[in-house]
């Protein structure tokens, strides 16, 4: 019961340890919409762009966006319940226009962002868990401040350089090339690197489990290991071994007699006589009747 | 009168170009051939008749020409076509472990409990995967490609499909394919390379009968096999998962309805139509290109590395072992993890040379020690490459 306690407290404290691992993150913030991103209703709003970092769908409804421009004037803003378009499909993005306008859909908030000072933006689950939260410096006109990579833990302020450019409602940063593979096949061209190191590793796991049932194996051969006695052992070994065969012959033969299949079938038919009262000679002839002298 | 004869001969017209045999091309006419050519091994070989019937029909019926812009909606490739919604057990891959749960409940994984060093062999047999996976950088696959096409030496179908969704989805029909077919036919392939590397004294050599394995130690099996494996490499989930459930459905012996049911009509359903469907998916327009063709080559090699070092590997550890512990050299084929066939191979061959020397129980360890390496040799190529 002790251990049992022991786990559940275990498991507990490490449930509790849940931060960072939020499926739904806040990716990216724009507070100064000049020339950036329109919304549906041609016009620059500031936007916040979340992104569902598993790879499984995930529905927005019923979600917090919480702002605050100021300490103690904290704006919410509940994702409405009943639109398709807040299911959020694996590893994708979500875009909200921060217009104060939520008439004009679902994806636009009642609330807008500070552009003169630093705001803090909260995203929280229906349950009103906190899944993240940032505070986004004040930026300059169409810059953003955003994930170096989508989910990745550092922010940078993307300028809208060649290398930081600004990416509503898609990736952070492009992926155009594997460079593991690239690497792979710079320095190993041959595959010689990676074969031994694979097979290493596929040695190294089996070698585990080798290791494993094997000292089960020699825990259970022991403890099944009969009381010493003093014969001789090799001899009883041997005997034990012959007998078993032997059973297994015997068994073996009986099941196939007692069963009564055979190997190659004679495909003649046998009538054996039974007898019955019924067929019994004596019992069908009429008993001869006595003379009386 | 005219205009009604030219009515139906335009109708006729019309229906000529939905004929098979307006659309026939002569890929078509291959891919029949080699449909027949695989029902004529199952039935006239029997060389595993089980896939090869299915995968070999399948082939025929994905080969059946029709007009592809009609929008018939039969084609394999033709979203929601019938076959299209059967193929997606193998693009999704519920079907393979779907078999493993069966194979798990049919396995008896005494062997293995009782010799565990027979893990090894199957960790050697995975030198197939990488061997392929070089010889396919030579020929100038990518790394990725490479990685997929290797896999096929590890003769696991589910762990080909897997893998090659993932590092190269438009090589997965050729892959798939190789990988089946090359698994139904390990009789072909294995026996010739066993014989070549074993003597005539090393095929006859007996091993010692395994031990008595306990009922508790049959069902820890399958769960600490699990934790263990799974553990180490949690891309097998789905496989390995499966395979150790459907053991434990066994040797529990609580459950034998749901072992019945998993080791009879259910893995018995789902090896038709995965076999079926993995033999309509080699369309000749799809499946006919240059790159097909040297995937099915390396397929080859990489079953033929894979058995030479699983024996040779035998032969070698037999060097440090002692006399009355040798491996039987016969069993080294088993690593390749065609369960339960390359072990039916050791069997058969064992038997050839000694009629009384019994290999398939010896053989179903390295056996299943090869599922377990393939699925780790996945995931090493899946967390290198990805």
């Amino acid at each position: 019961m002790f251990l049992f306690g022991l786990l559940l407290a275990t498991g507990l404290a490490s449930c509790t340890r849940q931060d960072g691992t939020a499926k739904i993150l806040i990716n990216e913030v724009l507070t100064n919409n000049v020339t950036n991103f329109q919304d549906d209703y041609g016009i620059h709003s500031a936007w916040i762009e979340v992104f569902n970092k598993s790879y499984n769908s995930v529905n927005l409804a019923g979600y917090f966006l919480k702002v605050s421009n100021q300490p103690g004037d904290t704006i919410t803003y509940i994702v409405p319940k009943g639109d398709v378009l807040t299911k959020v499909s694996p590893r994708q993005h979500a875009l909200f226009w921060a217009d104060g306008k939520p008439n004009r859909g679902t994806f636009h908030t009642n609330f807008t962002l500070n552009t003169t000072q630093p705001c803090w933006v909260g995203l929280y689950d229906s349950g009103k868990k906190l899944l993240d939260e940032i505070v986004v410096p004040v930026l300059n006109p169409d810059e953003s401040y955003a994930r170096v990579q989508d989910a990745s833990k550092d922010w940078e302020i993307k300028s809208g350089s060649k290398t930081k450019y600004v990416t509503p409602s898609t990736n952070n940063q492009t992926i155009e090339r594997n460079e593991k593979v690239e690497k792979f096949e710079v320095h190993d061209s041959s595959g010689i690197g990676m074969s031994l190191t694979a097979m290493l590793v596929v040695f190294c796991g089996l070698i585990l489990l080798y290791i494993f049932f094997r000292i089960l194996g020699k825990a259970v051969f022991n403890k099944s290991k009969p009381v010493k006695q003093p014969v001789n052992m090799k001899q009883e070994e041997n005997t034990n071994k012959s007998a078993e065969e032997v059973f297994a012959a015997i068994a073996m033969a009986l099941h196939e007699e007692l069963g009564g299949v055979h190997d190659i079938e004679s495909n003649k038919l046998t009538i054996r006589r039974v007898h019955t009262p019924w067929s019994d000679k004596y019992n069908a002839l009429r008993v001869i009747p006595r003379k009386n002298s | 009168m005219g205009e009604f004869a030219s009515f139906i001969a335009n109708n006729l017209a019309d229906f000529w170009t939905y004929t098979g045999f307006c659309n026939a091309t002569p890929g078509h006419l291959v891919m029949i051939l080699v449909g027949l050519f695989f029902i004529y091994l199952a039935i006239a070989k029997e060389f595993e008749p089980m896939l090869l019937i299915p995968i070999g029909f399948g082939i025929l019926i994905g080969n059946i020409p029709f007009n592809t812009e009609a929008g018939l909606m039969v084609g394999i490739y033709e979203e929601g076509s019938v076959l299209n919604i059967l193929y997606q057990g193998v693009t999704s891959g519920w079907y393979p472990p779907l078999i493993f749960l069966g194979i798990g409940a049919m396995t008896d994984f005494s062997a293995l409990i009782s010799n565990p060093k027979l893990l090894l062999i199957g960790a050697a047999a995975q030198f197939g995967i990488f061997g392929a996976y070089m010889i396919a950088l030579e020929m100038g696959f990518n790394p990725m490609q490479a990685g997929a096409i290797g896999i096929i030496g590890g003769a696991d179908g589910p762990t080909a499909i897997f893998l090659s969704s993932k590092l190269a989805p438009n090589l997965m029909g050729a892959i798939a394919v190789s990988a089946y077919s090359y698994m139904a036919l390990v009789p072909v392939i294995q026996p010739p390379i066993m014989r070549l590397l074993t003597t005539k004294k090393e095929r006859v050599m007996r091993m010692a009968p395994p031990r008595r394995v306990s009922h508790t130690e049959k069902v820890m099996f399958p769960i600490v096999g699990l934790l263990l494996t799974c553990f180490l490499v949690p891309s097998g989930l789905p496989l390995l998962g499966m395979l150790f459930f459907g053991n434990l459905l066994k040797e529990s012996g609580v459950t034998r309805r749901l072992a019945e049911t998993a080791r009879g009509p259910l893995i018995d359903t789902i090896t038709m139509l995965l076999g079926l469907t993995v033999g309509a998916s080699t369309q000749a327009s799809e499946f006919l290109t240059w790159d097909s063709i040297k995937i099915f080559m390396l397929g080859a090699l990489s079953f033929i590395i894979a058995t030479a070092s699983g024996v040779l590997f035998v032969k070698i550890f037999n060097l440090i072992l002692p006399k009355h512990k040798r491996i039987n050299p016969l069993i080294g084929n088993a690593g390749v993890s065609a369960v339960p066939d390359s072990a039916r191979i050791s069997q058969i061959l064992g038997l050839e040379y000694d009629p009384t020397n019994y290999l398939l129980m010896h053989a179903m360890g390295p056996n299943v020690a090869g599922v377990i390496g393939s699925a780790v040799a996945a995931g090493i190529l899946l967390g290198f490459l990805m």
